[in-house]
């Protein structure tokens, strides 16, 4: 299971087909909904802050998924019970281990977004990187679900599953968690 | 005073150090060998440093036809694989590396390859 953002999808089904991995791609509107449902990817709606009460009802039985970041964030990501947290900053001690344990409960997937540390030079890829291996950490510790997602805009950028496997387990997590979190099934 | 000459001992195979060989495909663009070495080494030397990247210890063992056979020391796979994450372009030409199996002989993955 890989996880993009909205981009050329039919050169991104192509490299789905090739790499033999569902895809799902993060949308906004419906109209993004249907040309991804129309492709034979899975659509997840991207909720903000700012998204209203009415809407995330509305999106109730979708797939959705958070922009982590802040405090504020993660704890939207608890109260809607969304399916994926994206890229989760612990800077602050904004991610912990009641927050793991909570999004365990919800079987929700941390995911880490790649291209954004392709885009980061040297020293910034460091804090990033330092960043994520303590995300990891509390992921393993609570076995709350954590892929590495490629995460891009481009078709061409997209990373097979067993790179990303491997780069979740240099992170520090556990194999078997590592495999199984990026093997789940999607409906 | 005498020159002594003394055979080299060569240390026996059951005590050398164990490689494992990744095959690799390399998609979207043809890259010749020297530009595929020199752009994954500086990618994987950014990103491992030069402790790192000694010892994963890759070497490129054969590359035919856009597959590559690539050495490293046994246990430093998953480094090795992750790390080519970072290899997105050789010479201005975006690229994809795809492992496709690991092994402990080249045998198994020339035979899997077909090269």
């Amino acid at each position: 299971m890989d996880v993009v953002y909205t981009q050329p999808l039919k050169e991104l089904l192509q490299m789905s087909v090739y790499f033999k991995e569902p895809t799902i791609v993060l949308v906004e509107n419906e109209k993004d909904e249907k040309v991804a449902k129309l492709n034979t990817l899975f659509p997840c709606y991207l909720i903000t802050e700012s998204t209203s009460d009415n809407d995330i009802q509305k999106l109730k039985g979708k797939l959705r998924a958070v922009v982590g970041g802040s405090i504020k964030a993660n704890e939207l990501a608890v109260k809607i019970k969304a399916d994926y947290l994206i890229s989760p900053s612990n800077s602050k001690q904004f991610f912990d281990l009641s927050l793991a344990k909570k999004l365990t409960d919800n079987n929700t997937t941390v995911v880490l977004m790649f291209e954004e540390l392709m885009k980061l030079n040297s020293f910034e890829r460091h804090l990033y990187w330092k960043n994520y291996t303590e995300v990891a950490k509390y992921c393993k510790i609570k076995k709350t679900k954590f892929i590495v997602a490629s995460g891009c805009k481009d078709p061409l950028h997209v990373r097979p599953k067993i790179v990303r496997s491997d780069l979740a387990q240099m992170l520090g997590y556990s194999k078997e968690l590592a495999n199984s979190s990026i093997e789940q099934e999607l409906k | 005073m005498n020159i002594v000459k003394v055979k080299k001992s060569t240390v026996p195979l059951s005590k050398r150090e164990r490689k494992r060989y990744v095959l690799f495909e390399i998609l979207n663009a043809q890259v010749s060998e020297k530009d595929f070495y020199f752009g994954f080494w500086i990618e994987l030397l950014s990103f491992f440093g030069s402790k790192g990247l000694a010892e994963i210890n890759p070497k490129v063992v054969l590359f035919k036809e856009n597959k590559v056979i690539i050495k490293c020391n046994r246990g430093k796979e998953t480094d090795l694989i992750g790390g080519t994450a970072f290899v997105d372009k050789i010479r201005n030409k975006k690229i994809i590396l795809n492992p496709l199996l690991t092994s402990g002989t080249i045998r198994t993955l020339k035979e899997f390859a077909k090269i």
